[in-house]
C-alpha cells in the first residue's frame, strides 16, 4: 500500500486493520487561526468523512466547517486523495459561526446582528461567537462571565446601523461611542436594569470576582478584595460611577491632587508605590478588557464600572481634601473611607509620606472612620505632620478652593469629629468660615502653620486661655494673648509669633475669632486636658528671663511658649521683636 | 562564495509547495498546486481567511497565482476569484494590481506566495479597506 514515509500509525495500521475503512491510517493537522489538532483518518476516505471526525473532535457541527488545503476548499464529496492529502500534512479549518452564512445572503452579519440582542441569549452567543468567529477571529476576548456582552447586546440595538459584521465588533462599537458620548452613558446607567444591578452590591460582587484578571489582582492585593467585600462601599461607589459629572469632577480633583503631590519630597515616591501595587494591575486589567480608555470601562459597563471604582478609590487616597463639591462629600467620604483604611494602614507612620495620609485625613468628611481618628490623633501629636502638609502647594490651593466655597469649607469642617461633640462650636465654625479661610490664605499664617513650634504654641496658649477662662472668666477680654498669630491679618498688622502686649486691646474686635481659634485649637488638640497653664510651665524660665532683664513678663511668655519653653530661642524672639 | 545563491525555480517552487502542505504560517493563508500533475508548478491556488474585526472577516477568500517561468525573479501573477472589494483589485477581473501591493511592486527573489497572500490579508486589515462594503458572500469572478 502506500506507505508514507514510514509514520508509525500508517505501519501500526497496516498491522490492525481494525477500522472499517481499508487503507492506511494517516495523521493530518487540523489547524484553526487558534488551535490545532492530529487527526488520525484514512487515507481514503472523504471529505465528509474527515469533516465527521473533525466535528467530533472540534465540538461543532459539520456545517460549520470549512477545510482547506493548498489553497483549496475540500468539498465534502471530494476524498483526500484527490487533494494529495497525505500523511503529516495540515489541512486549514475554519469554524463557520452560527450566524454566518456562506449562502450569499444580502446583510447576514447585520442582521443577525439584531437578532441577537437578547440579554439572556447575549451570554450565550457571545462564548458561542468567540469561539467560532475562527475565520480569522483570533483574538476575540471571549469573556463568558462578562456582563458586557449583555449590555452590549442591548446598546446594540441602539447601535444597529453601525454595520458591524461582529459581536465582539459591537461591543467595542459600543464603548466608542460611550466614551464619545456622554450622553448615552447617562441614558445607559439610567437604565433601570442597570441602575438595579448596580444597587445591588452582592451582584457587583460577584461580577467583579467572577473577571479572572480581578481575581488575578486580588490575588495581588488583598485590599482589594477588602473593599469589594464592603457592600456599604460597593453602593457607594455605585453610587458615584452612576454619576458622570461627579466622577469626572472626582477625577480632575484627583489629577490636580496627584499632581501636587509629586512636587513632596518622598511624596513622589510613595506615590509611585501606591500606583504601581494597586492601580497599575488595575488599570492595565480594565485596559486590556475594554481599550485604552481608563474612563471607556466606567462608562460602558456596570461590571467594570465596578471594577474602575475600585481603581478611582485607590486614587482617591490623595484627593484633593477641600476640592469635591459639597454635594459629593458624603460619597467621597465613603470611598474616601475605606481608600484611607487602606492607605493609612499601609503608610500611615511614614513621616516621608505625610502627605498621602494627611490629605485625606484633612480631607472632606473622611472622618468618621477609626482610621482617620488615628490619624488626626498622630497628626496632633506629631506637629512635623501639620508642617508637611502646610508645606504641601496643593494644601495652598486646597484652602483656596475652601475659601472659595465657603459651603464645602464648612461640610469638610464640620463632618471633622473632632467638632462633632460640639455643636456650638459648630455653630461658630459656620460663622467664622469665610473669615477664617482668608485667614488661612495669608501667606504669614500658611507660614506659621507650617512652624511646627508655633502649631505647638498655639495649642498651648489656647489651652492656657481655656485655662483662664475656667478660672477666671472674666478675665478673658483683657486677658487674651494677642499671641494668636491667625488674628493679626485681619487687625493687618504682621504675624510675628508673639505681639507686644500692647496690641492687645487692638484685638480686642477679634475677640470672638479668638475664641473660636482657641476653640478649634482645643479641638484639634483632642481636648488634651490643660494640666498646666504654660506659666506654671514656664515659670522656671520665666524667672530667668527677668533675672536677664526682660520685664515683659507677657512677651516673654509668649516668647516661651511659641519656643516651646527654650529660653535662647525666647531671647532672640523677644530681641527681634523690639526694634519693631 | 556564492553571496545569494540563484535557486532553481522548481527547487523553490517545490519547497513552496511543501510549505504550503504543512501549514507554515499562522493558518490564515494556504496555497498550493492547482493541478498536482503540473509539472512546470505554475498554477496555484490561494486562499485567504478575512482577517477579524474588518469587514472580511469569516470570509474566505479564492485567489489565483501564477509563477511564470521567470519566477521568483520577477513577481507572480496574482487574481482574486473571490469577488472583492478591495483597493489595488480590479472591479471587473479581481486581477491584483502589481504596482499597488507593496510586495509584488518591490519584489525580491526571496519573497514567496505565502508572502504575497499575507500581504494581501495585511491590504485587508488597513485603513482605507477594511470598511470597504462588500459584494455578498459566494460571488466569484466571471473569468
Amino acid at each position: 500500500m502506500a506507505e508514507n514515509s514510514g509514520t508509525d500509525p500508517s505501519v501500526d495500521a497496516n498491522v490492525d486493520k481494525n477500522a472499517a475503512q481499508d487503507g492506511t491510517m494517516i495523521v493530518v493537522t487540523v489547524k484553526t487561526p487558534k488551535d490545532k489538532e492530529e487527526i488520525v483518518i484514512s487515507e481514503d476516505s472523504s471529505v465528509a468523512q474527515f469533516k465527521q471526525e473533525i466535528s467530533k473532535r472540534f465540538k461543532a457541527t459539520q456545517e460549520q466547517l470549512v477545510l482547506i488545503f493548498a489553497g483549496k476548499i475540500l468539498k465534502d464529496g471530494d476524498t483526500l486523495n484527490q487533494h494529495g492529502i497525505k500523511d503529516g500534512l495540515t489541512v486549514h479549518l475554519v469554524i463557520k459561526t452560527a450566524h454566518k452564512s456562506t449562502a450569499g445572503s444580502a446583510s447576514p452579519t447585520t442582521s443577525s446582528g439584531a437578532a441577537t440582542p437578547q440579554a439572556s441569549s447575549s451570554s450565550r452567543t457571545s462564548p458561542a461567537a468567540a469561539s467560532s468567529t475562527g475565520g480569522g477571529a483570533g483574538v476575540t476576548p471571549a469573556q463568558p462571565a462578562n456582563i458586557l456582552s449583555g449590555l452590549g447586546d442591548l446598546s446594540a440595538l441602539s447601535g444597529l446601523g453601525m454595520g458591524s459584521s461582529n459581536f465582539m465588533e459591537l461591543q467595542q462599537q459600543m464603548q466608542r461611542q460611550l466614551m464619545s458620548n456622554p450622553e448615552m452613558l447617562s441614558q445607559i446607567m439610567e437604565n433601570p436594569l442597570v441602575q438595579n444591578m448596580m444597587s445591588n452590591p452582592d451582584l457587583m460582587r460577584q461580577m467583579f470576582v467572577g473577571n479572572p484578571q480581578m481575581q488575578q489582582l486580588m490575588e495581588r492585593n488583598p485590599e482589594i478584595s477588602h473593599m469589594l467585600n464592603n457592600p456599604e462601599l460597593m453602593r457607594q461607589t455605585m453610587e458615584l460611577a452612576r454619576n458622570p459629572a461627579m466622577m469626572q469632577e472626582m477625577m480632575r480633583n484627583q489629577d490636580r491632587a496627584l499632581s501636587n503631590l509629586e512636587s513632596i519630597p518622598g511624596g513622589y515616591n510613595a506615590l509611585r508605590r501606591m500606583y504601581t501595587d494597586i492601580q497599575e494591575p488595575m488599570f492595565s486589567a480594565a485596559r486590556e478588557q475594554f481599550g485604552n480608555n481608563p474612563f471607556s470601562a466606567l462608562g460602558s459597563n456596570a461590571d467594570s464600572s465596578g471594577a474602575q471604582p475600585s481603581r478611582t478609590e485607590n486614587r482617591e487616597p490623595l484627593p484633593n481634601p477641600w476640592g469635591p463639591p459639597a454635594t459629593s462629600a458624603s460619597e467621597n467620604r465613603a470611598t474616601g473611607t475605606s481608600t484611607s483604611s487602606t492607605s493609612t494602614g499601609g503608610t500611615a507612620p511614614n513621616l516621608s509620606n505625610p502627605l498621602g495620609i494627611n490629605a485625606m485625613g484633612l480631607g472632606n468628611g473622611v472622618f468618621s472612620s477609626p482610621g482617620m481618628q488615628s490619624l488626626m490623633q498622630q497628626l496632633t501629636e506629631n506637629p512635623q505632620l501639620m508642617q508637611n502638609i502646610m508645606s504641601a502647594p496643593y494644601m495652598r490651593s486646597a484652602v483656596q478652593s475652601m475659601a472659595q466655597n465657603p459651603d464645602l469649607a464648612s461640610q469638610a469642617l464640620l463632618n471633622n469629629p473632632l467638632f462633632a461633640g460640639n455643636p456650638q462650636l459648630q455653630e461658630q465654625m459656620r460663622s467664622q468660615l469665610p473669615f477664617f479661610l482668608q485667614q488661612m490664605q495669608n501667606p504669614e499664617a500658611q507660614s506659621v502653620l507650617t512652624n511646627p513650634r508655633a502649631m505647638q504654641a498655639l495649642m498651648q496658649i489656647q489651652q492656657g486661655l481655656q485655662t483662664l477662662q475656667a478660672e477666671a472668666p472674666g478675665l478673658m477680654p483683657s486677658m487674651i494673648p494677642t499671641g494668636l498669630p491667625v488674628v493679626p491679618p485681619t487687625t493687618g498688622g504682621s504675624v510675628p509669633q508673639e505681639n507686644p502686649p500692647a496690641s492687645a486691646p487692638g484685638s480686642t474686635p477679634s475677640q470672638q475669632q479668638q475664641q473660636f481659634m482657641q476653640q478649634m485649637l482645643q479641638m484639634f488638640v483632642g481636648g488634651e486636658p490643660p494640666s498646666q497653664t504654660p506659666e506654671v510651665r514656664f515659670h522656671q524660665q520665666l524667672d530667668q528671663l527677668n533675672a536677664m532683664g526682660f520685664i515683659n513678663r507677657e512677651a516673654n511668655l509668649q516668647a516661651l511658649i511659641a519656643t516651646g519653653g527654650d529660653i535662647n530661642a525666647a531671647i532672640e524672639r523677644l530681641l527681634g521683636s523690639q526694634p519693631s | 562564495m556564492a553571496f545569494c545563491v540563484k535557486v532553481p525555480r522548481s527547487f523553490r517552487l517545490l519547497e513552496e509547495l511543501e510549505e504550503g502542505q504543512k501549514g507554515v504560517g499562522d493558518g490564515t493563508v494556504s496555497w498550493g498546486l492547482e493541478d498536482d500533475d503540473d509539472m512546470t508548478l505554475t498554477r496555484w491556488n490561494g486562499m485567504i481567511l478575512g482577517p477579524p474585526r474588518t469587514i472580511y472577516e469569516n470570509r474566505i477568500y479564492s485567489l489565483k497565482v501564477e509563477c511564470g517561468p521567470k519566477y521568483p525573479e520577477t513577481p507572480p501573477f496574482v487574481r482574486f476569484v473571490t469577488k472583492i472589494n478591495l483597493n489595488g483589485v480590479h472591479n471587473s477581473n479581481g486581477v491584483v494590481d502589481t504596482r499597488a501591493v507593496g510586495a509584488l511592486a518591490k519584489w525580491q527573489n526571496s519573497y514567496s506566495i505565502r508572502m504575497v497572500l499575507q500581504e494581501l490579508r495585511r491590504l485587508m486589515m488597513c485603513k482605507e479597506n477594511m470598511k470597504l462594503p462588500q459584494p455578498p458572500e459566494g460571488q466569484v469572478y466571471s473569468n
